[in-house]
């Protein structure tokens, strides 16, 4: 008995040093109940005062560790080892585009006052300006700071730095986040959400398309309504996704309809994921191979 | 992703050590550190959290000197194992190259050790990889403890858990003491470069 409580807390005291915790707990609430069990053992109780400190100080660990903050702000050093490490343009690809990646990856690891400094210089850039943007007005609503991030619209607006087609869709980007943080009754003057009507040509200001892996429809109507269905993208090709949707799921192919326009798309990208719209462009059943009877769905992304 | 500079006959590649967390990702990294001085091109850089968890990754360049011609470069790097860092996880593993899979030899992580190993072809999935085909190299690591008497699962059952199917490399290492860690990083590199050559014919003829 004693050898084998012995041994369990040994091994919790293995684990706790390797940062197990939860492990050691276990092992400590078996020793708990193996000693509260037994009748043989001589001052259980003074044992199990013992243990329940053991518990005690692993459980003040664990909130140390589950307090900790996820984004700390890191040294210039490290945040420039970011932005190196992980902006993936390959050598033919402009600076400038190699800049933004860098910056977004700042973004993604929570270093927003570094990302928002790189954003900045962008805006000075062209063909970059656009991106820099909506990525400056994501970064002060990440850090929960809605106020910069409706001044710099206004300032952007005021000095006639973008299109009026572009500030628009600023501007949608900018309600679709906030309406996804749940940000929209910290907003002063609410404004209606505008209707999003993405033209052919808007999608042709130098941006490129990101990599989909993966969609999520959210249905308003119908079968599915309230409900989000996930789907894998098989093939890509600029702003059309592929995607598959087995026989099997008849309600969701009652559903699509060539042209049908999809109103709450997540489309997942390796970078982020980005709220959006799309519309059926085909939709055709699979008359051979592994897939046969299944479906493949063409949706082209409206606005991202 | 790998960097080819073929007028310079240079290259980069990237390794990352995956796995679950606490299963001594950073310990393998911090062990080359040590052992490698002369092959490690300047600092290794941990971002950690907290318990000395790894929060974002952690990163450790090297420099291997010629090989078939090509002067060899590779970057070295951890993922954070635990599982609220999904994202980071996958963020640090884009344009991955190689991968270590880090198994945690402790009878009590036996179902971590899957479940990291499913999240890792997801992850490679997503970026249009193959776990399959990857280079890829497991280590059940913490074979020391053997000796001290804690529960260890045996290597076999390992095998037969993690790379029944895969049919993956693998080795037993230890961390701590160093050892099979030397020949982990080899093993990968090995492979590593067999499939860049394979896809990229970089080798002197
Ligand atoms: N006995 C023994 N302990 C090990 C070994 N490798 C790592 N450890 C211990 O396990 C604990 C976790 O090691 P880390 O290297 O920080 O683990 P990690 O995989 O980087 O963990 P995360 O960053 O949280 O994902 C530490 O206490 C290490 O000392 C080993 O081979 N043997
Ligand atoms: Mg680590």
């Amino acid at each position: 008995m004693s050898k084998k409580i012995k041994s369990l807390l040994q091994q919790a005291k293995l684990y706790r040093s390797q940062g197990l915790m939860g492990e050691a707990e276990k092992k400590y609430k078996l020793v708990e109940e193996l000693i509260k069990e037994s009748d043989q053992l001589p001052n259980k109780q003074k044992l199990l005062n013992g243990l329940s400190k053991k518990i005690d100080s692993l459980n003040k660990e664990v909130k140390a560790i589950e307090s900790a903050p996820t984004t700390p702000e890191m040294s210039e050093h490290v945040n420039e080892l970011i932005k190196k490490l992980f902006s993936f343009s390959s050598k033919e690809k402009n600076e400038s585009e190699t800049a933004l990646e860098g910056a977004i990856a700042l973004a993604k690891f929570g270093q927003f006052e570094g990302a928002l400094e790189e954003f900045g210089k962008l805006l000075k850039v062209k063909s970059q300006k656009f991106s820099a943007a909506k990525n400056i007005l994501r970064c002060h609503l990440e850090m929960g700071d809605i106020e910069s991030a409706t001044d710099q619209m206004e300032k952007w607006e005021k000095d006639n730095m973008f299109s009026s087609d572009q500030l628009e869709k600023i501007t949608v980007f900018f309600d679709d986040i906030v309406d996804k943080k749940g940000l929209r009754k910290e907003l002063a003057v609410s404004k209606e959400p505008e209707e999003k009507v993405a033209s052919e040509d808007e999608l042709e200001n130098g941006e490129e398309f990101l990599d989909i892996s993966a969609v999520a429809i959210s249905f308003d109507s119908g079968p599915y309504k309230g409900e989000q269905i996930e789907l894998d993208v098989s093939f890509q090709s600029g702003n059309v996704i592929s995607l598959i949707i087995s026989s099997k799921d008849e309600a969701l192919i009652e559903n699509m309809k060539v042209d049908a326009r999809l109103d709450d798309v997540h489309f997942y990208s390796p970078v982020a994921i980005f709220r959006g719209a799309g519309i059926v462009s085909a939709m055709t059943q699979i008359k051979s191979g592994p897939k046969k009877g299944d479906y493949s769905l063409d949706i082209k992304i409206e606005s991202l | 992703m790998a960097v080819f500079n073929l007028k310079k006959r240079e290259i980069e590649c990237k390794i990352v050590f995956y796995g679950p967390g606490r299963c001594g990702k950073t310990t393998n990294l911090e062990y080359i550190f040590r052992a490698y001085k002369k092959q490690v091109e300047g600092e290794m850089v941990s971002i950690n959290t907290e318990g000395d968890r790894t929060l974002f990754f952690d990163f450790l360049p090297m420099e291997l000197g010629k090989i078939k011609g090509c002067d060899v470069r590779v970057q070295l790097f951890t993922v954070p194992g635990q599982v609220h860092y999904s994202s980071t996880r996958k963020l640090v593993l884009r344009g991955v190259d190689g991968i270590v899979f880090v198994a945690d030899s402790l009878d009590v992580r036996r179902e971590k050790n899957m479940q990291s190993l499913k999240d890792l072809q997801q992850n490679l999935k997503d970026y249009g990889l193959n776990i399959f085909k990857i280079p890829l190299v497991l280590q059940y690591n913490k074979r020391d403890l053997a000796n001290t008497g804690m529960p260890i699962m045996s290597l076999e059952k390992m095998e037969k858990d993690l790379n029944r199917q895969l049919k993956a490399a693998s080795l037993p290492a230890s961390a701590v003491t160093g050892e099979g860690i030397g020949k982990t990083l080899q093993e990968s590199l090995k492979l590593t470069l067999q499939s860049l050559q394979k896809q990229f014919n970089w080798a002197q003829k």
